[in-house]
């Protein structure tokens, strides 16, 4: 698999999954990237309950999107609590649609295989 | 890389799925959309005692009245503009105590421009037809209708509903404007009785009984998805 973080798009030549970037082609940050995409804005814990991950392991993907440029984590307190929130990088945002247009292409590269007649 | 508990990749097909299954679960937990109904329900039904009292009403002894709504450009556009506030306001609120953003403040916006647009024609209006007085067919009417502080808020429900990607919002929405632009009385008619003032009851009461209806529902909707 080739790692093209932040990659514009699927590739007209070749299989879209020469295209798939490695950072955001995994079901968990994939998930990262949808919600803060569709929140804006988003608490540490409402995405720790929608993926139904532990703390520790939500935040090492965190880290990983945080380390390409996809999102931006901002801490903070409210009362005294603390509160993490991440927002989606414009490099995200377009990461993000890269990835979906590529699973739509692979999807349908996949539906063209099975419909096809056997030679 | 740090995420070998979690299998890189998988079927398209499913991580599309996910993605659709999230992104709909954050939409729906983004959504007060029972709130912004009852506060525009509350709005409504405040606004009847100014449309009665504000309106002026000069009958000539042959018969025939002339009628000015001033309660309606006086209590409207303040009410409308502190209500957009007022949802803006809770809808941030909502959200963020769910740990989400809020997609709100297109919708306040809409409303301010729909009021400001409402009140520009009623201030037209009001300064040109009592010097030109006219008979408009019946689709001059309907659009008459449409600017008119029900008709706006409809308008603005309807940006609401592509915002949230809302299909029962829109669908109450459609019903909603077809009530105000029919109009629908279901029947009520309290002019023969109460004259010229009560006119304009019947639509403002169903159009608030409609608001009303529709938090009530969105609320119990929303009640039963947790």
């Amino acid at each position: 698999m080739t790692a093209v973080a932040g990659g514009t798009g699927p590739r007209a030549d070749g299989h879209p999954v020469t295209g798939l970037d490695e950072v955001v082609h995994q079901r968990v940050r994939l998930g990262i990237l949808t919600i803060a995409h569709e929140a804006r804005r988003v608490e540490f814990g409402y995405l720790r309950d929608q993926l139904q991950l532990t703390a520790g392991n939500l935040s090492k993907h965190l880290s990983v999107l945080e380390a390409a440029g996809m999102i931006g984590v901002e801490k903070g307190y409210e009362g005294r609590r603390g509160r993490t929130w991440i927002t989606l990088t414009a490099a995200g945002d377009a990461a993000l649609a890269a990835e979906i247009a590529r699973l739509k292409l692979l999807i349908s590269r996949i539906e063209t295989t099975d419909t096809a007649p056997d030679r | 890389m740090t995420t070998e508990s979690v299998p890189a990749g998988g079927d398209p097909r499913r991580l599309l799925s996910d993605v659709r299954t999230l992104a709909h679960r954050v939409r729906r937990d983004q959504r007060v959309t029972w709130f912004a109904l009852l506060v525009l329900a509350v709005v409504t039904l405040a606004g009847m005692p100014f449309d009665w009292y504000g309106m002026k009403v000069h009958c000539a002894p042959g018969g025939g009245c002339e009628f000015a709504r001033r309660g309606v450009l006086l209590y409207w556009p303040p009410a409308l503009l502190l209500a957009y506030a007022a949802i803006a306001v809770w809808y941030v609120r909502a959200a963020r105590a769910r740990g989400l953003g809020a997609r709100v403040l297109p919708y306040a916006i809409t409303g301010a421009l729909t009021t400001a647009l409402f009140t520009a024609a009623w201030v037209a209006a009001a300064l040109y037809f009592p010097s030109h007085p006219q008979r408009f067919p019946e689709w001059v009417l309907v659009f008459d209708r449409l600017l008119t502080p029900w008709g706006m808020i409809g308008v603005a429900l309807l940006v609401l509903a592509r915002l949230e990607r809302n299909v029962p919002l829109l669908a109450f929405t459609a019903g909603y404007l077809v009530l105000v632009l029919a109009p629908v009385t279901f029947g009520m008619d309290f002019e023969p009785r109460w004259g010229i003032r009560a006119a304009f009851l019947p639509q403002q009461i169903v159009s608030a009984a409609a608001l009303l209806l529709g938090a009530a529902g969105f609320a119990l909707a929303r009640r039963r998805q947790r």
